[in-house]
C-alpha cells in the first residue's frame, strides 16, 4: 500500500456517459476505475448485459450477473429511455455537462434519434463521443451481425491458435475465451479517448471518435501480419506456443501435479544456457548428462536437441508440481512460468505484495467479495474500485433530482411513462 | 494545411525493446507524439535475429518486416548509454521531453543512475512508464517474462483449448501486444492528469500483472461462487458449453448452440467458419438458410436447451452443410439472412480478402528505405479532429542521431563526429551504415 492510495485518480474529474452493451462496457470500468465519473445509462429494466453469467449463488437475476459486476464496477447507474422525447430531452442536458459519451449503438442509432456528436456538440463543443461498435461506422461490414467468436475468427486469432497434429488431430482452430474480443476492442478505445482528452487540454475542442472491435483484433496478432507481407508466409497452429511457419520445439510440458508448465527454450540452446539448464536441473539431481563437457559444443548441442527437449527438461518437469519449477526456474533466470487456473492467481504471493486484491463491499446483500485490480500502479494518483456496479436505476434519484433538478414528482411522471 | 495530431508536441524518450514496448510506443506515434527511441546495436532486441526478413534481402539491422511494423512513427537515436557522456546526452534529452517509457525488467533503469527520483530531478514534471515482466514492486519483480509466460501465469493460456487436452493456449504473444497497449494507456493516463495539475507520476506496469484482470469473470466466479476454471468440459473449446459436462457460463457471452467452427468448401487448413446463434430466432434462420433440411426440423433441436444437450450431432449437420460452401460465401449468405458467422481469417485472408479491413484502409503501403514498399498495419480509430494513421516508416538504427543530436539537442557537427569516433553514438569498431558516413560529412 503506498500513500498515492489516499489521491485522487488521474482522471478525477471526468465526466462520461456510458451507452454500452457488453462489448463496451470494460472501456468504462477502465475509465471508472482510474477516478472518471461514469454514468452508465441503461435502457428502462437494465442493459442486456446483465444476463450474461455467471450469477451468484447461480441464481439469474440482473442484479446478480458476476460478469456485469465484474465489468461495471466504479460506475453511477442511471435509466433512461431514448424512444421517448423525455428521454431524449434529459439525455441532451446530460450531454451538455459531460467531457465524454462512449456509446455502442449500431451505426446510424443515435444519428436517427439526432443525438449524434454532430448535435450535441453545439451545445457542448468540449463533448469528445467515442463509438465502439463491431466493425467501425461504414465500410460493407458495417451492420454484420457479430459475437466474441466471431471476432475471434475474422481478426485472426483462431488461424494461430491450436493444437499440434500429434497432439490433437485434425483439431479446428481454436479461440482463446473470456471475452477476449471485447478487451482488445475497449483498450484501443480507451487510448483513443485519453488522446482526444489529452488533445482538449490544448485545443479546448472535443471530437468523434470511430473505434471498429474487428480492426482491434485484427491488430492483435503480433507477426502474423508481417510473416505473410515480408515473407508470403502463412503461419501453423502449435500446442500452447507460437504459431510458426514451420515447426518448433515444444514449449508446454506436464509436471507431476497434472498441470503444465511453460518452458522458453527453443532458440536459445547455446552452451551457456544449457549450462545453467544443467545446473538447474542437478539442484534436483535431474541433470543426467547434461554436466558432460561435450555440452560445451553448439554442434553437439543442436544435434542433441531432441534429447535435452524431450529426455531431460521433459522428465525434470515431469518429476515436480509445476508451481515449484516455475519458482526454481525463474530464481535462476529462466524466463519460465506454471500454466495456472485462474484461481491459483488468488493465492499468489506477489499479487498480495502488490495490494492487488480489493474487499468491495455489496451493501444490499450485507457481503463484501474480493476482486481483481489494478494493472498498473500510479504512484501520483489512485487506481481504485470507487463502488460495486450499479444496480438497476441506483442513482437516478441523485443524477436527475439531485443534479439535474427535477422534482420527485417529475421523477415520477417520467417512470410511469417509461422515460426512465 | 494538415489537421494537428492529438498528441502534438508531445516527445517520449522510448528506451524500449523487443515487442511490447515498442507496440505501445508506435501507438504513441500514430497519435502524434515524436517518439525517439534510443538503441545501442551491441545490446539491441528486436531487430535481430529476423525471421521476417524478405528472401531477397541482406539480413541486417535494418531489414526485419517485423521490426518494421512495430515500430513506424519513431526516430533512432544510436547511443551507448552506459557511457558517462551518453548518459549525459539523454539526460539533456530527458529535460526537453514528457515521457519516459521502457520495458527493461525492473532494476535495469536505476542501475543507469535513471531511476525515478533522478528522471524528477531532470525533468520534475516527467511521466515515466515502465513497462516490466512483474513490476517493481512485490517479491517476483526480478522475475522475467514473456508474452507466453505472462500469459501462462496469469491464467490467460488456460483459458484456450479443449477439454480433457493440454491447454492450446494463444498461438502468439497476446500480452506483448496488449501489454503495448496498457503501456500507451499509462502514459497517456499520466500526461492527461500532468495536463490538469502539473504532476508528472511514476507508472509502475506489469505484464505478468494486467494479464490477471483479463479473467475477471472466472476470477468472480471463484471468489464468490468458489467454483474454479479446472473443472469437466473446460475449456469449451470454441463452444459456449461442452455436452455432457454440468450447464455452467464458460465466460464467453451467452450459453448457446450452434457455437463453433466448421470446416468450409475446399477443406483447407483455414478454411473454416464460426457461426452462433444466440436465440431460437436466429437458429430458425439458420434453418432457412440451410435450406430448412428434415434434421433441423426435429423437437430435440428446437430449443436451446435440446441444442445444447444435442450438440453433437447438431454440429454434425451443420459441417456437412457449411463444406458445400467457401467461407466467404457462406458468411455473406448467413450475415444477409440475420445469421452471426464470419470466417476464420489468416494473416493473407485478412490483409488480402476482407473488404471491411480494405474499406477501413488497416494495411497502408509505406516505403522503408532499406525495406521497400511493404503494407504496414494501420491505426483502428477513426478522429474526426486528429486523424491518427502511420506517417514514418521505422527508423534504420541511428537514422536520425544527427537530426537529434545537433537540431533538437544543439550539439555542434564536431561533436556528432568525435561521439562517433569515441563510441558515444555507435561503436567504434563497429562498421557503420552509409547514412552514418553522410551524416557526418
Amino acid at each position: 500500500m503506498t500513500d498515492a492510495q489516499t489521491l485522487p485518480g488521474p482522471l478525477a474529474g471526468l465526466r462520461i456517459l456510458e451507452l454500452a452493451d457488453e462489448t463496451g462496457q470494460f472501456c468504462g470500468k477502465l475509465l471508472g476505475d482510474l477516478g472518471a465519473d461514469v454514468v452508465k445509462i441503461e435502457p428502462p429494466g437494465g442493459e442486456g448485459s446483465r444476463r450474461v453469467g455467471p450469477f451468484l449463488d447461480d441464481i439469474p437475476h440482473p442484479e446478480r450477473s458476476l460478469s456485469f459486476w465484474y465489468y461495471n464496477t466504479s460506475k453511477r447507474g442511471i435509466t433512461l429511455n431514448l424512444a421517448t422525447a423525455d428521454g431524449r430531452a434529459l439525455f441532451e442536458r446530460l450531454a451538455a455537462a459531460s467531457d465524454v459519451i462512449l456509446e455502442t449503438f449500431r451505426p446510424g442509432f443515435l444519428a436517427s434519434l439526432a443525438l449524434d456528436h454532430e448535435t450535441l456538440c453545439k451545445q457542448n463543443p468540449r463533448l469528445i463521443m467515442c463509438s465502439l461498435t463491431p466493425f467501425g461506422q461504414t465500410g460493407p461490414w458495417r451492420d454484420y451481425l457479430s459475437s466474441d467468436l466471431l471476432h475471434m475468427a475474422a481478426g485472426g486469432e483462431m488461424a494461430s491458435s491450436g493444437y499440434d497434429e500429434a497432439d490433437v488431430p485434425s483439431a479446428p482452430p481454436i479461440a482463446p475465451g473470456g471475452g477476449n474480443a471485447w478487451h482488445m476492442g475497449c483498450h484501443f478505445a480507451y487510448m483513443a479517448i485519453m488522446a482526444a482528452l489529452v488533445h482538449r487540454t490544448v485545443s479546448g475542442l472535443g471530437q468523434y471518435i470511430d473505434v471498429s472491435i474487428h480492426d482491434a483484433c485484427a491488430l492483435t496478432t503480433e507477426a502474423a501480419i508481417a510473416n505473410y507481407v515480408y515473407r508470403g508466409e502463412v503461419v501453423r497452429r502449435q500446442t500452447g506456443r507460437h504459431h510458426a511457419a514451420g515447426a518448433t520445439p515444444r514449449t508446454q510440458f506436464r509436471a507431476k501435479d497434472g498441470t503444465y508448465v511453460c518452458a522458453l527454450i527453443g532458440g536459445r540452446l547455446n552452451p551457456r544456457f544449457v549450462g545453467e539448464l544443467a545446473d538447474l536441473l542437478d539442484s534436483y539431481g535431474m541433470a543426467g548428462d547434461l554436466k558432460d563437457p561435450k555440452y560445451q559444443d553448439q554442434a553437439f548441442i543442436t544435434e542433441n536437441t531432441s534429447h535435452i527437449i524431450d529426455d531431460l527438461i521433459a522428465n525434470f518437469i515431469a518429476s515436480l508440481p509445476a508451481e515449484e519449477v516455475y519458482h526454481a526456474a525463474q530464481e535462476r533466470g529462466f524466463t519460465w512460468g506454471a500454466v495456472r487456473a485462474p484461481e491459483a492467481l488468488v493465492g499468489d504471493a506477489h499479487l498480495h505484495d502488490r495490494g492487488f486484491w480489493k474487499q468491495v463491499e455489496h451493501k444490499e446483500l450485507g457481503r463484501s467479495f474480493v476482486y481483481p485490480g489494478e494493472p498498473a500502479i500510479y504512484n501520483g494518483s489512485s487506481w481504485r474500485i470507487s463502488a460495486r456496479a450499479p444496480l438497476i436505476g441506483e442513482h437516478n434519484t441523485e443524477i436527475f433530482c439531485d443534479e439535474l433538478g427535477l422534482s420527485r414528482g417529475e421523477l415520477l411522471v417520467l417512470a410511469e411513462n417509461r422515460a426512465i | 494545411m494538415s489537421r494537428p495530431r492529438a498528441l502534438e508536441n508531445i516527445r517520449v524518450v522510448d528506451f524500449s525493446w523487443v515487442r511490447a514496448g515498442p507496440w505501445a510506443t508506435r501507438w504513441l506515434g500514430a497519435l502524434g507524439a515524436e517518439i525517439i527511441k534510443i538503441e545501442w546495436p551491441e545490446s539491441e532486441r528486436g531487430r535481430l535475429p529476423s525471421t521476417t526478413t524478405p528472401r531477397n534481402a541482406e539480413v541486417n539491422l535494418n531489414t526485419s518486416g517485423n521490426f518494421n511494423d512495430t515500430n513506424v512513427n519513431k526516430k533512432s537515436l544510436s547511443l551507448n548509454v552506459r557511457s558517462a557522456k551518453g548518459l549525459e546526452i539523454v539526460k539533456r534529452l530527458i529535460a526537453i521531453s514528457d515521457v519516459v517509457i521502457e520495458n527493461f525488467s525492473s532494476r535495469v533503469l536505476r542501475n543507469w543512475g535513471l531511476g525515478y527520483d533522478e528522471l524528477c530531478r531532470i525533468k520534475p514534471d516527467i511521466v515515466y512508464v515502465s513497462m516490466s515482466g512483474y513490476g517493481h514492486t512485490g517479491r517476483n519483480h526480478h522475475y522475467t517474462t514473456f508474452g507466453p509466460v505472462a500469459q501462462a501465469v496469469s491464467g490467460l493460456t488456460y483459458l484456450s483449448g479443449l477439454p480433457d487436452k493440454p491447454p492450446a493456449g494463444w498461438g502468439w504473444s497476446y500480452m506483448d501486444d496488449t501489454g503495448g497497449m496498457y503501456g500507451a494507456m499509462c502514459a497517456l493516463t499520466g500526461l492527461y492528469h500532468r495536463n490538469m495539475t502539473g504532476q508528472g507520476q511514476h507508472i509502475d506496469l506489469s505484464q505478468m500483472v494486467a494479464s490477471v484482470p483479463l479473467n475477471g469473470p472466472a476470477l468472480l466466479d471463484f471468489t464468490v461462487n468458489g467454483r474454479g476454471s479446472r473443472r469437466a468440459g473446460f475449456p469449451p473449446g470454441n463452444r459456449a458449453h461442452w455436452p455432457g459436462t454440468p450447464l455452467v457460463s464458460n465466460y464467453r457471452g451467452p450459453t448457446v448452440a450452434p457455437h463453433n467452427a466448421y470446416r468450409t468448401h475446399p477443406g483447407g487448413y483455414n478454411d473454416w467458419c464460426v457461426i452462433v446463434c444466440h436465440s431460437d430466432e436466429e437458429w430458425q434462420r439458420l434453418v432457412q438458410m440451410m435450406g430448412a433440411p428434415s434434421w433441423a426440423g426435429a423437437e430435440k433441436f428446437a430449443t436451446v436447451a435440446g441444442r445444447l444437450r444435442h450438440q453433437e450431432e447438431l454440429d454434425e449437420h451443420i459441417e456437412a452443410w457449411s463444406m458445400t460452401a467457401e467461407k466467404y460465401q457462406l458468411t455473406e449468405r448467413c450475415q444477409a439472412a440475420g445469421v452471426r458467422a464470419l470466417p476464420v481469417q489468416s494473416a493473407e485472408d485478412r490483409v488480402e480478402h476482407d473488404p471491411q479491413l480494405r474499406h477501413r484502409q488497416m494495411y497502408q503501403a509505406m516505403e522503408h528505405p532499406a525495406l521497400g514498399i511493404h503494407k504496414v498495419q494501420n491505426a483502428p480509430f477513426k478522429f474526426s479532429q486528429t486523424p491518427a494513421s502511420n506517417h514514418l516508416p521505422s527508423p534504420m538504427i541511428g537514422q536520425h542521431t544527427q537530426e537529434i543530436v545537433e537540431g533538437l539537442l544543439g550539439y555542434s557537427h564536431e561533436a556528432l563526429r568525435a561521439g562517433f569516433d569515441d563510441g558515444t553514438f555507435w561503436p567504434a569498431r563497429r562498421a557503420r551504415f552509409p547514412y552514418m558516413e553522410e551524416m557526418l560529412q
